[in-house]
């Protein structure tokens, strides 16, 4: 009835042995360390975990239905609710989407502008992150010093579109507004700031005896296994295998910019660390070269369609109204939106961002289906703990970069 | 690792508190905020107001309802009359729930005329709701209040210009950007 169990190749429990007494704990879904409402069920033995299930759900809106009955731009500003932390990336990954089944190329300076912004989200991403894990093991100073850069980046938003976490500020076929020369220079200046700022999160923790014993050997997954449980971005490039949407299917302007992809060895907690420090490295690189690169002309294609694209088509002429609007879906012979699904994927901070979009013709969506990360990464979670204290556990949830806006949608 | 000789002078730990050290003697950037302000910057979504028109003095609402129809959050109804002779509508009531809005600006992005407006004010909490469900006469108000301390002659609104969108893509009066003179 009851069989012996083997969790990890080290630890195994049986419920027979009468030693063995099984405590039952839930943990939050109101814990700190938890990072939103995700609520665990675990079962221990002493202080180690012998079996962990999430359970997710608490912070579940609706998204998917939402879009059902909006239009596709409405759509654009829910997927900020999603990782509300790097909106920029969840608004490009939906916008790229919608491009990809109207066949609109949005402008070199929108992908360029669009490509900088999701650099800046991903960085003042890996920053929360960097904060709350490290506030987690026990590191105070690290979160104080991550919000004090991650406020810049945040100004920056706000100077660009006027909001600070919920931008909205792609669009479909390119971005909404053009960026100031100004906020331009500000953001190029700020670039050798982060790289000195970088060095100093690095000179607090990566030699640090305390984070060491913390992270290394923790949480520890092979290659093939995190491509088994499906682990995208970093919490898979921590593991060894340079899987990056960006070099492997790249969007915008990243076949334009140069990058590379740290890769780990161990795939431990240190190394998932170290990894998301790199990355912050690159993706400064990759700001910069957009602010170099960066071409004149106008942000949003043509052909875009508009906020109040309706739902249905019309059935008057082009000329009737003028070439004001919408001149791809009026004009007559042409559909309002080609029927179809696609799926389309963007790297977004946390990993693979997908979106699978079925269209009926009609203005708004038939399905949406979001592939979020953080939904994938939590299932690997039983994997990565069992085995592990119950102290172990707070870092382990920690370096898989869990946002439950995302996760429950 | 435990025999390396930076590890047995502690190399690490003092090299991270060298760090903190520096800090302390850093300018602080905490902003202590009832007393100190942050800057907030143009065009910073916040607390919505209709435009008073400084000519007639109404708000300069047409009741074209295209904020209506493209408020993802459906947050506001407008009432109009048509006036049977010249066919020109005339906007009655404008309510504007602020609770159930998500601030995406889509509504002065869209508005022909530059009419509403979501402006640079941030503290508007309510202790009940009815404070927060904006009608006509309180969006005026809030144009009113925002203006008062409005420091420039003019004001604009970066969602009124759309700096880098092709002309096609604006409605014709937003063409040339709109600006509102708000004091003599």
């Amino acid at each position: 009835m009851l069989e012996k169990k083997s969790i990890s190749k080290e630890f195994t429990y049986s419920f027979e042995d009468p030693f063995f007494s099984p405590f039952e704990i839930q943990m939050g879904p109101q814990h700190p360390s938890t990072h939103g409402v995700l609520k665990l069920n675990l079962v221990l033995e002493g202080e180690k975990i012998v079996d962990l299930e999430p359970v997710v759900g608490f912070l579940h809106r609706g998204v998917e239905k939402l879009a059902e009955n909006l239009n596709y731009a409405q759509v654009l500003p829910l997927t900020d609710r999603l990782d509300y932390i790097s909106a920029m990336n969840n608004n490009t990954g939906y916008a790229l989407c919608v491009e990809r089944l109207l066949g609109i190329e949005p402008p070199p300076r929108g992908k360029y502008l669009r490509t900088m912004v999701c650099e800046l989200a991903r960085i003042a991403s890996h920053l929360l992150w960097l904060a709350t894990h490290a506030l987690d093991i026990g590191a105070m100073t690290v979160f104080l010093y991550c919000f004090r850069e991650r406020e810049i980046i945040l100004n920056f938003f706000e100077k660009i579109c006027g909001a600070r976490l919920t931008v909205s500020y792609p669009r479909i076929g390119g971005v909404r507004l053009d960026v100031e020369e100004e906020v331009l220079e500000e953001i190029y200046n700020f670039i050798p700031y982060m790289y000195a700022k970088i060095e100093e999160y690095e000179g607090l923790l990566s030699e640090n005896r305390i984070w060491l014993d913390r992270t290394i050997g923790i949480g520890v997954i092979s290659g093939e296994e995190a491509l088994a449980y499906g682990l995208t971005g970093p919490s898979l490039r921590g593991s060894g295998i340079a899987y990056d949407i960006r070099k492997h299917f790249p969007y915008d302007a990243y076949p334009e910019v140069e990058f590379e992809v740290p890769v780990g060895k161990n795939g431990d907690t240190y190394d998932r660390y170290w990894v998301r420090l790199q990355e912050m490295r690159q993706s400064l690189k990759i700001v910069k070269q957009c602010i170099e690169k960066l071409p004149e002309g106008p942000v949003c294609a043509e052909l875009s369609p508009d906020l109040d694209m309706p739902l249905f088509k019309r059935a008057f002429k082009a000329e009737a109204i003028g070439p004001v609007t919408l001149i791809a879906f009026l004009n007559e012979g042409m559909e309002l939106v080609p029927k179809g699904e696609l799926y389309s994927a963007v790297e977004g901070a946390k990993g693979e961002l997908g979106f699978y979009l079925v269209s009926d013709g009609t203005g708004r969506p038939y399905r949406l289906h979001i592939r979020a990360p953080s939904f994938i990464h939590i299932s690997a979670l039983k994997r990565l703990a069992c085995g592990h204290f119950i102290a172990d556990l707070i870092a382990i949830i920690g370096t898989l970069d869990i946002v439950m806006g995302e996760c429950d949608r | 690792m435990r025999r390396d000789p930076k590890y047995l002078i502690f190399k690490d730990l003092f090299g991270g508190l060298l760090i903190t050290l520096k800090t302390f003697f850093r300018k602080p950037v905490t902003v202590q905020y009832p007393k100190e302000r942050v800057t907030i910057f143009p065009s910073f979504r916040g607390r919505h107001a209709l435009v008073r028109d400084p000519e007639t003095g109404e708000a300069k609402c047409v009741a074209c309802l295209k904020c209506v129809q493209v408020c993802p959050s459906r947050c506001i109804e407008v009432k109009f009359e048509v006036n049977p002779e010249t066919g020109a509508r005339k906007m009655l009531e404008y309510k504007l729930e602020a609770l159930r809005c998500i601030y995406c600006g889509y509504c002065e992005e869209v508005c022909p005329v530059g009419a509403i407006v979501l402006t640079e004010w941030f503290e508007y909490s309510s202790r009940d709701r009815a404070g927060l469900i904006f009608d006509k006469e309180k969006l005026l108000k809030n144009w009113d209040e925002f203006i008062a301390k409005y420091p420039d002659k003019l004001y604009t609104n970066k969602f009124w210009n759309l700096k880098g969108i092709p002309e096609i893509l604006k409605p014709a009066p937003k063409r040339e950007g709109i600006w509102v003179k708000v004091k003599e």
